[in-house]
């Protein structure tokens, strides 16, 4: 196991584990897309350019649009009321 | 439960559960040398009988090209159950009016920013195309070519705001591009039968290896995907901004606010 995968491994550990602390939603969205870059950083060092790919374009782009969105929502909603 | 509870109930669960997992982990493979025979036995047959170099491609899209079949039904299911769910509360009438959270600024957009917006929206859409025309030959395919060029809508919504947004990304084609290319993947899987063959069988001529068009019926179902999964996320990422605009008078209610 070379020093590289050893550094992807932390990172993956450490940006996952900030996901957990981080206590507001807003910070949380970006932790998340942070941990997507680093677990593609990790499928990359692996060898699998094509699962980095997706988790990348998935998890760091898609899934934190969706989120940031669906927040706005409902922020919007509450003032509404 | 109070914190020094939940600190003994951790420990009782860490008594158990540490020498379990380790005596597991000890009897793994060691890192990096994994015992399944599936992986070699796939790279020592398929560049010859396929004409492929990417053999994540060929597992997906040939050898088990069936439950490929199966996860793009589930995609186009699973979007099609997101996209019923916010419709439906919110009704079909759409409004090209961005929605925006009270009390917070709106900044004018720079220059610089619909610049850059606009040339990294035609590179990441043309590097999508590029991922998902070259899906049998370098790593990657139609679902990252997908997701690659649905992320470029995204740069687009960034540069040009929700109304020029709206008037380039249309719902319509985004239907048509998930719904159609699942049909032509469905298609493409039942041409075999007519000719008396197992579904998904491979039945155009393989082309070359390292060809563009090498693998032949993967290039057709790879490209359908690539359809397919563009449409999908497209979709989502409409509907989702959809859910932000302001309301038109006439709106559905909320089932809450009845």
């Amino acid at each position: 196991m070379s020093a590289l995968i050893v550094a992807a491994l932390a990172l993956a550990a450490l940006t996952g584990l900030l996901i957990v602390l981080t206590r507001d939603p807003k910070r949380q969205i970006f932790a998340l897309a942070a941990n997507g870059l680093a677990l593609g950083a990790l499928f990359f060092v692996l060898q699998a350019p094509d699962v980095a790919l997706s988790e990348i374009a998935v998890n760091t782009a898609v899934t934190p649009l969706l989120f940031v969105a669906a927040m706005a929502a409902v922020a919007i909603n509450e003032m509404r009321r | 439960m109070t914190a020094p509870w939940r600190l003994v109930l951790l420990a009782a669960a860490l008594i158990v559960l540490v020498p379990s997992v380790w005596h597991v982990a000890a009897a793994l493979p060691p890192f990096g040398h994994p015992s399944a025979q599936y992986g070699p036995a796939i790279n020592a047959i398929l560049p010859a009988a396929r004409h492929v170099t990417n053999m994540v491609a060929a597992v997906n899209f040939d050898v088990r090209g069936f439950d490929t079949l199966g996860e793009e039904c589930m995609l186009v299911c699973a979007v099609t159950g997101a996209v019923v769910l916010l419709r439906g509360a919110r009704g079909e009438r759409d409004e090209a009016r961005a929605g925006h959270v009270p009390g917070r600024a709106v900044l004018a957009r720079s220059d610089a920013t619909v610049l850059v917006c606009r040339i990294t929206a035609t590179l990441t859409l043309l590097f999508g195309v590029y991922m998902a025309l070259h899906g049998t030959v370098t790593p990657g395919g139609g679902f990252q070519g997908g997701v690659v060029a649905a992320s470029s809508f995204m740069l687009l919504y960034l540069g040009e705001g929700y109304r020029a947004w709206r008037r380039i990304i249309r719902g319509r084609a985004m239907d048509a591009l998930e719904g159609g290319g699942a049909f032509l993947f469905a298609v493409a899987a039942a041409v075999p039968l007519v000719i008396g063959r197992p579904a998904l069988t491979n039945v155009l001529p393989f082309g070359q290896l390292k060809d563009l068009f090498s693998g032949g019926l993967m290039v057709v179902v790879n490209f359908c995907i690539f359809l397919s999964v563009t449409g999908s996320f497209g979709l989502l990422l409409l509907e989702f901004m959809e859910e932000t605009r302001s309301p038109a008078e006439d709106s559905v209610p909320d089932e809450a606010d009845r």
